[in-house]
C-alpha cells in the first residue's frame, strides 16, 4: 500500500514546490533589507529585550478585559458620516488611548486606504507581518515587532463587513491583548455599514 | 529529524574543505552545543544575543581545534523562547547577527534551526540566503511537507532573495520498506532538483559520534560516513556558486 499518497494532493505539492524552486521574479534586496532598508532609521537602535509574553500577544483567544482600557473621550463609532470621517474620529481615539502615530489601514490586497504615516516601508513591512502571521484555517492574530527605541509597530489584522483589513500604527509600547481587542473592535465598528434607518 | 546530526557533520564537511564556517545552534534545546561541547550551557550564545543588544557577537564565537570551524551555542537565554515567540520580534537582531558573521569574514553560516517555521526560526529564514530542509524518511513526517512548502512560499513574501536548496533524506533504513517507500514517494512527489541525490542513513556512528562530542569524520571509523556528507556538501556548493551565496539556514 502507498503510505504517502493517500494523504498528500500530488498536484498541490508539485504546484507549491515548483513556485518555491522558481527564482524570485523580485529584485533581490540587500541582506539588511526586506523592503525597508539600511537607512531605515528604525532598525538602528537594537531592540531592548522583552518579556515572552509580550513578543506575540495573541488577539482571537483571548477572553474579552476584565479591566478594559480607559473609555475613550469620544466613541469613534458612536457617530456615523462619512467613512473617512469615522476613520479620522477612530485615528483620535488611537492617538487618545494608545499614543499611536504613524497610523495607516491597508485592504485585504494590500492597498492602502487610509494613512498617516506616509511610510511606504511601514506599509511593506505590515503586510509581510500579517501574511506570514496567518495560519491556515485560522483568523490572523496581531503581530508588532519593535523597529526603534520607543517605537513598536503594532499590525493587527481586522474582519470587517467590508472584508480584512490590516491596521498598522506605531506605538511607544506592544498593546496588550485587551487593548488589541478594544482597538479591534472600534475598527470593525468603525468599517460597518450604516444601519438601515440611519 | 537529524537537522542537528546534518548540520554538525555538514559543518564540519565544509571546514574541512577549506571554507571559514560557523555553525549556530538556534534550537532552544541547544543540540550542537549539548552534542558538542558539555559545558556549552554555560556559554553566551545566540539567543543571549537576541535577547540582549549589550552582548557582542564577538563574545559568542566558540573556536575549535579546526581552524576554520567555529561554533555559537544556543546559550542561556535560550528558555526565552521556548514558548514560540512572534515572528518578527527578532527580526532586526537576527539579521545585525548575520551582518556580523560577514563582517568577521566568515564565509558560511549554518543555523540549526528549531523546528516549524514561527518565531526566531522564521526570522532565521526571513533573514538567510538559502534553506536546506532535512526530512526524515518516514510516512508520517513526509505527509507533513505540503505544510511546509506552504509556509516556505509564505516566507518567501518576507525574504524574496531565500533560496531553496532543497529537502535532504535523513534516517534511511535501507533495511525497511517503509522507509525506503517514504523516500521514493518524495522523490516522485518533488521536482527532482529539489530533493538532494545524497541521503543520510540512519547509522549507530551518528549516535557514538554524538556522545563524544565529535563531528563523525573525527571518528576513528567515520571516514565512510563522512563521505556522505562530503557528498551532500558538494551538492550544496553547486547550487550556492551561482548564487555567490554564503549564508544558509535550515529548518
Amino acid at each position: 500500500m502507498d503510505p504517502i499518497n493517500p494523504w498528500l494532493d500530488p498536484v498541490e505539492v508539485r504546484r507549491l514546490a515548483d513556485r518555491l524552486m522558481k527564482p524570485n521574479a523580485e529584485p533581490a534586496a540587500p541582506l539588511a533589507d526586506a523592503g525597508f532598508g539600511e537607512g531605515f532609521v528604525g532598525y538602528a537602535a537594537a531592540p531592548p529585550p522583552l518579556p515572552p509574553q509580550k513578543v506575540q500577544a495573541p488577539a482571537v483567544p483571548t477572553p474579552p478585559p476584565v479591566s478594559p482600557p480607559p473609555p475613550p473621550p469620544e466613541n469613534p463609532t458612536s457617530a456615523r458620516g462619512p467613512f473617512l470621517d469615522r476613520i479620522s474620529r477612530f485615528r483620535d481615539w488611537m492617538r487618545h488611548n494608545f499614543s499611536a502615530t504613524g497610523i495607516f489601514i491597508l485592504d485585504r490586497e494590500g492597498a492602502v486606504i487610509f494613512d498617516e504615516s506616509h511610510h511606504g516601508r511601514l506599509h511593506f513591512l505590515a503586510r509581510s507581518l500579517a501574511l506570514t502571521s496567518r495560519r491556515p484555517g485560522a483568523s490572523a492574530g496581531n503581530v508588532h515587532v519593535k523597529i526603534g527605541a520607543g517605537a513598536t509597530l503594532e499590525v493587527i489584522p481586522v474582519e470587517t463587513a467590508y472584508g480584512s483589513l490590516v491596521l498598522g500604527a506605531v506605538v511607544p509600547e506592544a498593546l496588550d491583548p485587551p487593548a488589541v481587542l478594544a482597538v479591534m473592535e472600534a475598527l470593525a465598528q468603525v468599517a460597518s455599514p450604516p444601519p438601515e434607518n440611519a | 529529524m537529524g537537522k542537528t546530526t546534518v548540520s554538525i557533520n555538514l559543518a564540519h564537511s565544509f571546514a574541512r574543505a577549506g571554507v571559514k564556517t560557523l555553525l549556530v545552534d538556534a534550537d532552544p534545546q541547544g543540540s550542537v552545543g549539548l552534542s558538542l561541547t558539555r559545558q556549552s550551557r554555560l556559554l553566551a550564545g545566540f539567543y543571549d544575543y537576541l535577547a540582549d543588544p549589550g552582548i557582542s557577537f564577538d563574545r559568542l564565537i566558540v573556536p575549535t581545534r579546526l581552524e576554520t570551524f567555529s561554533l555559537v551555542a544556543s546559550g542561556q537565554g535560550s528558555d526565552y523562547e521556548a514558548g514560540g515567540g512572534g515572528m518578527g520580534a527578532h527580526l532586526a537582531r537576527v539579521r545585525a547577527f548575520i551582518r556580523s558573521v560577514s563582517a568577521r569574514g566568515f564565509d558560511l553560516c549554518i543555523i540549526d534551526t528549531a523546528a516549524g517555521l514561527f518565531g526566531v526560526t522564521g526570522d532565521v529564514i526571513a533573514s538567510s540566503d538559502a534553506i536546506l530542509i532535512p526530512q526524515q524518511a518516514e510516512p508520517l513526517g513526509i505527509r507533513s511537507v505540503p505544510k511546509l512548502l506552504e509556509g516556505l512560499n509564505r516566507l518567501r513574501v518576507m525574504n524574496p532573495r531565500l533560496s531553496v536548496l532543497g529537502v535532504c533524506l535523513t534516517m534511511v533504513q535501507h533495511d525497511l520498506a517503509e522507509s525506503t517507500e517514504a523516500a521514493a514517494a518524495l522523490r516522485q512527489l518533488l521536482p527532482p532538483e529539489m530533493v538532494f541525490q545524497t541521503q543520510i542513513p540512519r547509522d549507530g556512528l551518528f549516535v557514538r559520534a554524538s556522545a563524544r562530542g565529535l563531528p563523525i569524520g573525527v571518528l576513528e571509523d567515520g571516514a565512510g560516513a563522512q563521505v556522505v556528507f562530503d557528498s551532500l556538501r558538494r551538492e550544496i556548493e553547486a547550487k550556492l556558486e551561482p548564487n555567490g551565496g554564503h549564508h544558509a539556514a535550515r529548518g
